[in-house]
């Protein structure tokens, strides 16, 4: 059978599917009649108000509050990361699967060298972990190099000791991968700042206006043909709170 | 004292009186007359081969009457054991298979007329869920022919207490003779005279079709109000509309020929069957020949309707409903449509579909808390699915959303109250919002 015979008799049979469908009533068998989502599939948001899960200390707090806003200041064009909510973002998340590096191989050994063999560092220790370890080496550093607690310090001395973390100047302990602490402190103000606020960050949807991304919609037809126009849609949360 | 006994003797002779007038209006409510033409001696089970084109006729009845609808669950084709919930109590829907001892093998041709057209079956007086209210107009022909196609049913032996759930008095049989005093019309299908289609279309929708049994409104005893016939009622939370010539909430402004093509094949490109209605164009409708299909639709468009009519429109660019519109957007636009058009056959329209339009939004607000699966049939098989929105909105939000898709491009609808989706919220046990974040 060459491909247009091919292409012929798959026109044929859905010709013939189409009429033999019009013509007789048939009823189908085990349609799912519940429309209902299963609860597994519904995002969990965290409950504005909430107490702290996993930064329950007052010091830690601080100082990742600290970290946070300097990362991302108040200014004219939005709120500080903890004014955001990301606090509470990371709390959640830290209590969560994630924080409990659910997706993540951990299972021993971890050979020498294998940081620079993966090109990425690698751990044993979970997030939450990396945190309690890395929050901790922190306020230690600050306490024996300027004499305060890191949150007491002046913007520019927090700005100065960031850099150093993330150009790898500064190493907090022996014991903490001080670079890689840092990148798993921005990529969690980042994914606070900007998540969709039913997780806890992004308050009144404070990132999304920031950047101008119109939120959880999937349907553009609206604005398809309005090309080279400043659309300002109004960003949208998956469960819109009014 | 002779005073007294004067008085007591007039009372006695009244009492008397009444007494012998109601027995009299009580037989002729019970009166079978017309169901001597069946024959009363070949019990179901004993009747061998049944003439094939009887048969096939018998089986075009049983579609139209959606007996199985009822008869037919789990425990086998028309062996009953479908629990219907009213509120006197739980009925369970007998076995009519050919069954001697736990069906109707036992019935003679005449037992199945008198349990069929007036509601007196082989165990006493039967209850007014099953529809012989409609079926006492099924002609006699259409009888023998429903008979025959009952004699092919294989037996099952499955036995049923079919009132054991009824509470008192309602579990008395014998309470329902009264009920059919007061309400029962055992006469047979009188058409109005003229128009053949009319009256073909009546004897459907009346008698096999028994459509009337979800869309007329009952009254507290269970029994239909005629003078609201088929103006519309909610049936186990929802609303089976208005089916009249009403042009806003009923079908006057749609065609005989969509209403046919809804009734065969649960959607006319604008209205979609869900729920109830999705099962009647499933089992029973479906099965119709179109030209009883457009019979039907030429007599509902000719039934007098209710008086509601077109609101005012609340606008939907309004600031109220700002929020409201955006959510349409974003949660209902991407299948019924920028513009409310919807999918054609397989996701409803909104801009002009009068079915959205009802006084009462109850199966609108149903269908958002629970979701819902559209009707299907041979000719249209997707039966889409409608997700439920329950944990995405609150009670505010989904009144909100209906009211705008009730309101908007043509349409002008009541608003809906929060308080309606609270109240069905909480009786279909639909989930709640879930937190919505800062």
């Amino acid at each position: 059978m060459n491909r247009r015979e091919a292409l012929f008799s798959l026109g044929a049979l859905t010709a013939a599917g189409t009429v033999a469908s019009r013509g007789a009533a048939a009823e189908m068998s085990g349609y799912p009649a519940d429309m209902a989502l299963d609860r597994g599939f519904l995002p969990r948001a965290v409950i504005p108000g909430g107490q702290m899960q996993v930064l329950t200390d007052d010091r830690q707090r601080a100082t990742v509050t600290a970290v946070f806003d300097r990362l991302i200041p108040a200014d004219d064009l939005g709120p500080s990361a903890s004014e955001a909510g990301c606090i509470e973002f990371l709390d959640a998340q830290l209590a969560g699967r994630y924080g409990a590096g659910a997706a993540l191989y951990r299972e021993g050994p971890k050979m020498a060298g294998e940081d620079a063999l993966s090109q990425s560092p690698q751990f044993i220790a979970t997030p939450s972990e990396r945190y309690e370890a890395g929050l901790n080496a922190l306020e230690a550093w600050a306490q024996k190099t300027d004499g305060a607690s890191f949150a007491d310090l002046q913007p520019d001395r927090k700005d100065e000791i960031l850099k150093g973390m993330e150009d790898g100047s500064v190493e907090l302990s022996s014991e903490v991968n001080t670079k890689a602490f840092f990148e798993l402190l921005l990529a969690n103000v980042r994914e606070g700042y900007f998540s969709d606020p039913i997780y806890g960050g992004n308050r009144d949807m404070a990132g999304w206006r920031l950047i101008g991304f119109p939120g959880a919609r999937y349907d553009y037809r609206l604005y398809a043909d309005r090309t080279g126009e400043k659309l300002d849609l109004e960003p949208v949360s998956l469960i819109p709170r009014d | 004292m002779a005073n007294f006994k004067a008085f007591a003797g007039g009372v006695a002779a009244l009492v008397l009186i009444a007494a012998a007038g109601a027995g009299i209006w009580a037989w002729r409510t019970a009166d079978t007359w017309r169901n001597a033409v069946a024959d009363d001696a070949v019990a179901l089970a004993d009747i061998g081969a049944a003439d094939p084109e009887a048969v096939a006729r018998g089986e075009y009845i049983m579609r139209a009457a959606d007996c199985a609808a009822c008869h037919t669950r789990e425990q086998g084709d028309f062996a009953g054991g479908y629990e219907i919930a009213t509120p006197f109590g739980t009925l369970v829907s007998s076995n009519i298979t050919p069954d001697r001892e736990t069906g109707i093998g036992a019935m003679t041709e005449r037992d199945f007329f008198d349990a069929v057209r007036h509601g007196q079956g082989q165990k006493g007086f039967l209850y007014p869920a099953m529809p012989y209210t409609a079926y006492a107009r099924i002609s006699d022909q259409d009888m023998h022919d429903l008979w025959a196609y009952m004699s092919t049913v294989a037996p099952v032996r499955n036995s049923v207490d079919e009132n054991g759930g009824m509470a008192f008095p309602y579990s008395i049989r014998l309470a329902m003779l009264g009920w059919n005093m007061l309400f029962f019309d055992g006469s047979g299908f009188e058409p109005a005279p003229g128009n053949a289609q009319l009256a073909r279309g009546q004897y459907m929708v009346d008698g096999p079709g028994h459509c009337s049994a979800c869309h007329s409104p009952r009254n507290a005893l269970g029994a239909e109000i005629g003078s609201a016939y088929l103006q519309g009622a909610v049936v186990d939370g929802w609303l089976a509309p208005e089916i009249t010539s009403n042009r806003h909430q009923g079908l006057g402004d749609v065609s005989a020929a969509d209403v046919a093509e809804y009734l065969g094949t649960a959607t006319d490109g604008k209205a979609m069957a869900s729920g109830p209605m999705a099962e009647a164009v499933e089992h029973s409708l479906q099965y119709l020949t179109e030209d009883d299909r457009l019979a039907m639709a030429a007599w509902l468009k000719s039934v007098p309707g209710s008086d509601v009519a077109r609101p005012e429109q609340v606008d939907p660019a309004s600031p109220e409903m700002h929020g409201a519109a955006l959510q349409y957007e974003v949660s209902c636009s991407a299948c019924h449509g920028t513009r409310g058009e919807g999918m054609g056959d397989l996701v409803p329209a909104f801009d002009g579909n009068h079915a959205l339009l009802s006084e009462n939004p109850a199966s609108l607000v149903r269908v958002m808390l629970e979701g819902a699966r559209a009707g299907h049939s041979g000719a249209k098989p997707t039966g889409a699915g409608m997700p439920s929105f329950a944990w995405k909105y609150d009670d505010a939000q989904i009144a909100g959303l209906l009211t705008y898709i009730r309101n908007a491009w043509s349409n002008a609808g009541m608003p809906v109250d929060p308080a309606q989706v609270a109240d069905m919220r909480g009786a279909l046990a639909a989930r709640d919002k879930a937190a919505s974040g800062f």
